[in-house]
Order: C-alpha cells, then structure tokens, then sequence
C-alpha cells in the first residue's frame, strides 16, 4: 500500500501541474506588455499591471460585470425561492404524474441550448413584448430564462434535503397550530439553510458562466454579462492577448473565490442530486 | 402526505416559469420548421414550405457532418473522462497520500470555470506562432502542431480541453460512488482469489452501475451541448473539422437569417439528444443490475 | 492603457484649441440642442482606433457643448453587426446610431433599417447644422447614398484603403539588396507583379528562417470570415475577378451561367494566394486583419497587405509596434492589364474600406442623434481624429499641415490613399451579402487548410453560392 501511495502522490504532483498550466499561462500572459507577447518563457518577467488596468478602467466592461452580478445573484435568489417551494410541496404532498414531472424537468436541462437559441429569440423579441418592454435586451430576460436550466437541479436538490427532514417536525408544528406557511418559514427554512446556501452558490456560479444565450438574447451594454465581453474581446484586439488573458482571469475570478465553499457539492449540483459528492 | 391539489399550487410557480420559457419555445419551432422564412430574402415573410425543411435536412451533408462529429466527439470524451476519472479516482483514494485535500481542491478548479473562460485560455495555449504548446512541441518533439490547419490537431485539442476540463467531475464523482461501495464482496472476493482484472469487472463494475451511468448520461448531455469552448478555440475550424452541431444551428440562424430551416435543424437535433438521453435512462432504471 | 493616455490626452490638446475657435459655434449647437437636454443616445460601432477617438474624445466633446449624452460601445466586428442587426430587426430602439461598414450597407438599404439624413435636416431645419456639408466629404461617402434619391444615409467617419505594406529597412539594406541580387538575379524592390511578390516573399524567408522572420503576411484565418474577404476583396480584384465573380444583373457566380467566381483568373488568384502561405509565419492561417496587423507591427514579415486601419500605428507608436520608421507603402501587385484597367474606372485593384453613423428607425432619439452625425461630420474635428485613427473622408484634411508631417512618418501613407485612392474599391452592392459569405467561405477555409484543391474550392464555392442566391430569391 505504500508504493501505491508514493505513486498517486507523483501522479497527482503531475496532474495539478497540468490542471494549473493553462492557468498559470493565462496570468503570464496577461502581465505581458504588447512588444513582448511573442516570448516563450514560462516565467512572469515583471509585474506589468497595465493590462489589467486596461480591462478595469473600461466603463463597458465594469457595466458588463455588474450586469453578471445582478444576474447572476437575482437569478439564484429567485431560483432558492421557487426551488424551496416546489421542493416543498414534493416533498410533503403527494402529487398525481410526479415521475413525470421529474422527466420533464431533466428534458428542459439537457437540450442542447443551441435548440433554443431561434425560438427564444422570435419569442424575446415578438411575442413576449409590452408596449415599449420587451424581454430582448433585459437583464429580466436573462434571470427567467435560467430559471429553466437551473430550477430543475434546485428542485432535486432541494428536495432530497427536505426529504431529510423529519414530517414528525411539520406534524408537530401543526399540532401546536402553526399555519403551512408558518412551517415553512420557522421549520423547513432553518433547517434548509445549508442545503439552500449550496444551491444558491451553484446556481450562482452556472449563470455567471453561461454564454451562449446572454450573446444572443442580450445586445447593449445594459444587459450584457461578463462572459459575453471576454467573447467579443478577443476578435476586438486581435493580437492584444495580454488584455484578453486579464479579462479571462477576472472573468474566473468570483468563481474561483467561492470555489472553496461548494467543492464538496459540485458533484451533487451536477447531478441533480442523484450522487451526492 | 397531504392532498395533492396544495401540493401543485407550490409547484405552480416554478412550473409556470418552465413552461413559458422552456416549453412554448418548442411549440413555436414546431410551427416555424413547416416554413421557408429567411429575413433577408426577396421575399422575407414566411412562406409555406411543408415538410421540405426536413427532406433537405436529410441530404444536407454539412449537417449530417456536424451531427456526425458532434457524436464521434462526444463519445471520445465520454469514454477516456471515464477511464481517467476512474484511475484518478482510485488514486485519489490511495491511503498515506498525502496532500489529498490539496490535490483535491486544485483538481476542482477547472469545474467552476465558465467554459468561454476555458476556451480563451486554451487559445492562449494553442494559437499557431503565439501559444507555448505548438511552440514546446516542436521544439522537444519535433511535432509540427497547428490548430489552424490541421484537422486531427484540432479536433484532439478540443478534446484535450474536454478532458481538462470535466475529468475532474467525472473523477469526483466515481469517488463519491466509490467511497459509498460495501466492503464485503469486495474483501469477500479478495477471500476467494479473483485477481484484480476480475475483481474490477465482476464486483466493482455492477456495483458501480447506478453512479457510472448517470456520470454517463451527465457528461455525454454536456458533450453534445458544447459551443462555448469551441468557439473560443477554432470557430468550429479549420474549414469546418470542430464545427459541432451547437455552432452550426448558431450559423444557420444568426449569420444566415435562415430562420424557417434553423428551425428544423433544431428540431432534429433535439430529437437525437431525446432518444440518446432516453435510451440511456431506460438502461439506467429499466434493468435490474444495480439499480435500485 | 498608454493608448487610453494617449487619446487623452489628444482629447485635451482639442480641447484647447476648441475652446478658443468654438465660441462662435457654441450657441448654435447649444441652441439647437436646447429641446433635447438630457437626452442620452447610444450608439454601436466595431473597435477601430478611429471609433475609439469617437468614444473617448468626440462624444464628451459633444455632452459637453449640447447636454445631449452620448453612450457609445465599441466592440468586435462580428458582434457590432450581431448587435445592430438583431436590435433593427427586432425594432428594439437599443441604439440610437450604428456603425455601417461600408459592405453591409447594401443590406441595411434594402431592408429600409435606416433614416434618411438628407431627408430628416430638410424636414427639421432647426437642427441642420451650417457647417455639416455633404460636399465637403470625399467619393467614399457615395457608398452610403441611397442609390434611387441620392439622399445620404450615412456619415462617413472612418475610411481607409488595404495597401501593400512592406519593410522599408530591409528591403533599403544594401548588404540584403546584395544577397538577394545573388540568387534571384534581380533587383530587390516592392513587387509590382504577382510573380515578384512570391520572389520577395520566398527570399526573406530563407533569409529571416532564424529570426523569426517570413516573407509576407496572409489574412488566411480557416474559420473566420477574413480570409474570404482578403481572397475576394484584395487578391481576386488583382487578377481581374470583380464583386467576388458575382454577375450584378443575372446573379449568377459559376463560370458556366455568365459568373467569374470559378474562372480560371480567380483560380489563378486563388492558387497564387495559397501558394504564399508557404512564405508566411505560423499564425496566418488563424490570422484576422487584427493578427495580420499584429504579425507586421512585430516584425515577423516583410511584406504584406495590411488594412489602413492600423497603417497608423504600425509606423508611429512605439508602444504597440517593433518596426516604428520601418514601414514603406505601396500599391499592391497586380496582374497585366488590371492596372490599366482600374485606372480606366473598369475595376479596382484593392479595397477601399472604411464605414460610416447611420440612424436606424428604431431609434427613439432620431433628433439628437442627427445633430451628433452633424457634430461628428464637421470640418473642424477631422484632423484630430485623423491623427488618432489614420482615416480620412474629407479632402481637407488631407493639407493640414499635421497630416502632412504625419504622411510624412508613415512614408507617404496619405498621400498614396489621396492620389490612388481611387484605383481602389468598396464591397460589391449585395444585399446578401452575408448569407452568401456564410455559405462560399467554408470552401476557402478548407482551400487554406489544404483539405481540396484551390481549384475544386472555388467551383464548389461558386455553385453553393449559386444555389444560395436561388433559395433567396435573387436568381431566377
């Protein structure tokens, strides 16, 4: 057992060096003056922080990035919400055709997006139209329509932790009189917090990742989120790869960050709860 | 458990959503797929076209390249993230490694990456004349790697970065299905001197099952969904060796106006993904082997 | 950030002047302006040095003298027409004025996208701006009239031809001209013939194999439309294959219905085009004009065909540029007899690019944004701007003495747009033109990457073309 373990640790010292690579790359190019793209080392030469400057002082983009932000948080706030309830109503009610639900809902997660892309953008910009408000072009537009790729995981997820609780706990609560409501509010939701709190973080991170339907169904600086700038950056500049590797980096970055919180659920995220990591 | 008619009106709002966002869209490509509608034609209004669409799409060999290379794709990094995640999964496990929450964390990472983010930096790596792969390849190896002219080159980079960039789900989550695995008939098998091969395939395997496929259906699903990263890496290049399928529906609609044949295309492939996926969910829940 | 510095600081050298000849003018801008205060127009345009210079100098410029607020992106090329086109089709009113390249006008008129300006000042003579005058603009802003009124659609602000830009250093240096008298036996100079071109290219490749230097540029991406563009808009033109070898009148692209896109010269062409890659440094054939400009301001190539565009900054700034007062222009090579005819006014040799501000009728804000089209087209803000981009849409400015000295630096520049300027040419006027792209240019990328033959890529180019221009109802 020994030499086996020598031998995962050599193999897993050469994995995170392939695992960092493009990362660390990323970086070093993106502290590279323009003259000095075409190097090859490895190494970064100096701090040259212009790039990073660059990509920061550009008002599109700062407005790109609050956008993410605002989409991204409203997005998983609205899909805790919704989740919680259906999970709820799941998980406590015994409801006609469920089975078929849950096929449903896994059909609307794993059409391919490109699918789409045509319907939602006719539908965006000439049905779904109130006098002068359209959803085309709306950060609105954006948060509802995630809700179709990230409620169906927060159901799942949710309700295998609700399904957790104990029913003696609602029937107790009753018991002393407490309202539907009421048992949600002071008896599930407590006790869903760290379930809610994964399912918030993810949802999080899968709409601030998301491209391909923020580049079409958005086009001003008022609805665009990051990943859709870091896509029209690089036909933009051209050659000017050091900005684009520091628009890459920060565009990672919140990801990054919260990497830490949800390690151990990403597993559970991504399988819809079916494996829990 | 209490009555159902409650039960729906929690549902309702999550529902209403799904169906006004995720199910009208459908109905409306149903509709459009019968038309020939192209924006920028003499005539750009829709026009009757019956279920010629569709006949087109069957000769339509960019099409059925697309599709074609779409799956060859999808399978490749299907069954190589399988078996990588597999070692590194067993390896992961190793008892005295040490440094494992480390590697772990660090083997996370490409996970939460959004996957524009993934392909800008593997163009980074690739791009001919600037990127450091083509230039250390042929240097240490002589190999005269482009992304930009070379088929096989691109198409294994694609899956390259596949790989960097899901192995890591896969490996995690054959852990957590290995790590839940009962002892006894392993150490039972062990008792009765099956060698390793055996033991992996008679024992480990079907136990496994359940988690084994649904990492399957997960990840075959992504493949044949991806367009960020390959948009990011080649455009679907060179001349069209990475044009997945995704990509392709994008040129049709946006670039082309080709509303009323984008539609069927859509269609279509959205009736190859919903055969894969269901025939993978029978073999997931119809046989007894292992599930529950 | 040192082009941000730059451009402000350019921005506050204007000011300066503006403020000691702009009294006069001030109140009529302000005057006019007056119903419209607080009014916020947003505009999209691809980001060229030229829009930036909009963005960053002109459009504070203007908030500052009519209180009109100006809110301008500045993005990709494929994602400006994304992001124009998607909000005129959907009538969403997001923006106020767009960028219209001079190729895709043709579409943007046939759709009837934008207002027309000529029209609008007549109607609303309150805000028509004495010193807007069409006239003073030259031969490009043609392309942005419509073709049955005359009236203008459009303000030109950016425009520029693709010369053939070589390595002024090299090619003067005695002790090359001497080496390459040896092996080629003749004189090196830039190539006037297609044949001198491959020479020149081959004999720095030899000569620059460990320096990292290559015979030529090739915009020879093989997934981006820009290798379809330099084919059909800068290489076939010097062989004699117009409008990409599209008949105007039957629309019909093979060689067989009457159309030049398979014939045997834009074979030649093609043939000739991909033969250069051999002469090209590794990154060509994912190369974009961006790349391209980029390869060139790097010094990894001699020669090349470069959009004007960047001509500027190649030759002047240090910070972005390795070969600053290397850069010699020329006249790109040509086939015999092509010359003559360009010359004659019967075809062109190369590209006249550039774009213009139109208004499109979804815009909520037609008003203030005329009077920004106006501010933007007067006399007065050319030469700055010109300074910062390196375009030109008015004959003036030509002789100010700062482009002079400006010409002067990049080897004469100006003075080949202002006197050949017309050998060359804008896009063909297709209104197709990018659903024809998208169905030829696979052809071309899988011609660059080897996988058919140049031959075999432009016939099946020619028919899919065809078949495309069927299905959309142009060819009968």
């Amino acid at each position: 057992m020994r030499r086996s373990g020598i031998a995962s640790f050599v193999l897993w010292i050469c994995l995170t060096i392939l695992t960092l690579l493009p990362v660390w790359w990323m970086l070093v190019v993106s502290m590279r003056p323009r003259v000095k793209l075409y190097s090859k080392s490895f190494l970064i030469d100096d701090l040259y922080w212009d790039n990073f400057l660059a990509v920061l002082n550009s008002s599109t983009f700062l407005q790109y990035l609050w956008n993410s932000m605002i989409v991204a948080t409203s997005n998983a706030a609205m899909v805790c919400a919704l989740g919680l309830l259906a999970a709820f109503g799941l998980s406590r009610y015994k409801i006609s055709g469920g089975d078929n639900v849950f096929f449903w809902l896994i059909t609307n997660r794993m059409a391919p997006p490109a699918v789409f892309l045509l319907p939602l953008f006719l539908l965006f910009t000439k049905w779904f139209v109130f006098g002068d408000f359209m959803l085309f072009d709306t950060k609105i537009g954006l948060i509802l329509l995630y809700c179709v790729f990230n409620l169906p995981f927060a159901i799942w997820l949710l309700k295998g932790m609700l399904d957790g609780i104990p029913l003696e706990l609602d029937e107790a609560a009753r018991v002393d009189g407490a309202t539907t409501s009421q048992v949600l509010l002071h008896v599930i939701l407590p006790l869903a917090r760290p379930g809610l709190a994964v399912t918030f973080i993810l949802t999080w991170i899968f709409a601030w990742n998301e491209y391909l339907f923020a580049a079409t169904l958005t086009s001003s600086a008022g609805a665009r989120t990051v990943t859709t700038a870091l896509a029209e950056y690089v036909s933009v500049t051209g050659t000017n790869w050091g900005e684009m590797a520091a628009m890459a980096f920060l565009t990672t970055l919140p990801a990054l960050i919260v990497l830490g919180f949800v390690q151990k659920h990403i597993v559970t995220g991504l399988t819809f709860g079916a494996l829990k990591g | 458990m209490r009555q159902s008619n409650i039960g729906w009106l929690f549902l309702a709002p999550a529902t209403l959503i799904l169906f006004v966002i995720g199910f009208i869209p459908f109905i409306y490509i149903l509709y459009v797929g019968f038309f020939d509608w192209n924006t920028n034609a003499v005539d750009p209004t829709l026009r009757w076209a019956g279920l010629q669409n569709y006949r087109s799409l069957v000769f339509d060999t960019t099409f059925l390249n697309s599709l074609t290379r779409t799956l060859v794709f999808a399978f490749f990094v299907v069954v190589s993230e399988l078996l990588l995640g597999y070692v590194l999964a067993r390896a992961l496990m190793a008892d005295r490694l040490w440094g494992r929450q480390f590697f772990r964390t660090i083997h996370t990472l490409p996970i939460v990456v959004a996957p524009i983010a993934v392909g800008a930096t593997w163009r980074l790596l690739c791009v001919p004349g600037f990127g450091i792969v083509p230039y250390y390849l042929k240097l240490w190896f002589g190999i005269d790697y482009n992304i930009a002219t070379n088929s096989y080159h691109a198409f294994a980079t694609a899956i390259v970065m596949d790989l960097w960039h899901w192995t890591p789900f896969v490996t995690l989550s054959l852990m957590a299905g290995l790590t839940a695995l009962p002892k006894e008939p392993l150490e039972q098998a062990q008792i009765d001197g099956g060698n390793k091969l055996q033991i992996f395939w008679y024992v480990i395997v079907p136990m496994l099952k359940p988690v084994l496929l649904t990492t399957v259906f997960i990840r075959l699903m992504d493949a044949l969904r991806s367009v960020d990263e390959i948009w990011m890496l080649t455009k679907g290049g060179p001349a069209e060796a990475t044009r997945f399928i995704g990509l392709h529906i994008w040129i049709n609609v946006f670039p082309k106006t080709d509303y009323g044949y984008g539609a069927a295309m859509s269609l279509l492939t959205l009736y190859v993904t919903i055969v894969l996926s269901w025939l993978l969910f029978v073999a997931m829940t119809g046989r007894k082997g292992g599930a529950q | 950030m040192n082009s941000f510095v730059k451009a402000v600081g350019v921005g506050i050298i204007s000011l300066g002047l503006w403020s000691s000849t702009a009294l006069a003018q001030d109140s009529w801008w302000k005057t006019a302006a007056q119903p419209y205060q607080g009014a916020i127009i947003r505009g999209v345009s691809e980001s060229t040095p030229a829009s930036k210079y909009v963005e960053q100098v002109l459009g504070p410029k203007f908030t500052e003298e009519t209180g009109i607020k100006v809110e301008f992106e500045a993005t990709s090329w494929d994602q400006m027409y994304d992001k124009a086109i998607k909000d005129m089709e959907a009538n969403t009113g997001i923006y106020d004025f767009v960028y219209i390249e001079q190729d895709i006008v043709y579409t943007y008129l046939a759709r009837n996208f934008l207002v027309d300006i000529t029209k609008s000042l007549a109607e609303n003579a309150k805000i028509a701006s004495p010193d807007f005058k069409p006239e003073n603009f030259t031969t490009f802003l043609n392309y942005f009239k419509d073709p049955k009124s005359g009236d203008v659609m459009g303000v030109p602000m950016e425009a520029f031809i693709k010369p053939y830009l070589y390595r002024k250093d090299l090619f003067d240096d005695p002790a090359i001209q001497k080496a390459y008298k040896d092996s080629t036996g003749a004189d090196l100079k830039p190539a006037t013939t297609h044949e001198e071109y491959t020479q020149v290219a081959k004999f720095f490749t030899e000569y620059g194999a460990d320096k990292e230097l290559w015979g030529t540029t090739v915009q020879a991406s093989s997934s981006h439309p820009a290798a379809f563009y330099e084919f059909f808009e800068s290489v076939a033109p010097t062989f004699g294959v117009y409008n990409w070898g599209i008949d105007g009148t039957t629309f019909a692209a093979t060689e067989a219905n009457g159309g030049q896109m398979n014939s045997a010269a834009a074979k030649k062409a093609l043939n000739y085009w991909i033969d250069l890659l051999k002469y090209a440094p590794p990154e060509s054939t994912s190369s974009t004009w961006d790349e391209v400009a980029g390869t060139f301001a790097a010094g990894r190539a001699a020669q090349g065909l470069v959009y004007g565009e960047n001509a500027a900054w190649i030759a002047t700034d240090e910070t972005k540029s390795t070969v600053v007062g290397k850069v010699g222009v020329a006249l790109p090579p040509v086939e015999a007899g092509v010359m003559e005819a360009a010359e004659a006014g019967k075809g062109y040799i190369g590209y006249y690019d550039g774009g213009a501000f139109g208004i499109p009728h979804s815009s909520k804000n037609k008003d203030a944004s005329l009077l920004f089209l106006q501010y933007i087209g007067q006399a007065s803000v050319q030469t700055d701007w010109a300074l910062a981009g390196s375009r030109i849409v008015m004959n003036s400015t030509y002789d100010d003495p700062k482009i002079v000295d400006q010409d002067k630096k990049m080897n004469g520049y100006y003075t080949l747009m202002r006197e050949d300027g017309k050998l060359f040419a804008g896009a063909p006027p297709f209104p197709f033109h990018s659903q024809v792209l998208q169905v030829a240019a696979p052809f071309i990328y899988k011609a660059i990457v080897g996988e058919i033959k140049p031959d075999d890529a432009l016939d099946q180019a020619a028919t899919a073309a065809e078949a495309e221009l069927v299905k959309l109802g142009y060819r009968k």
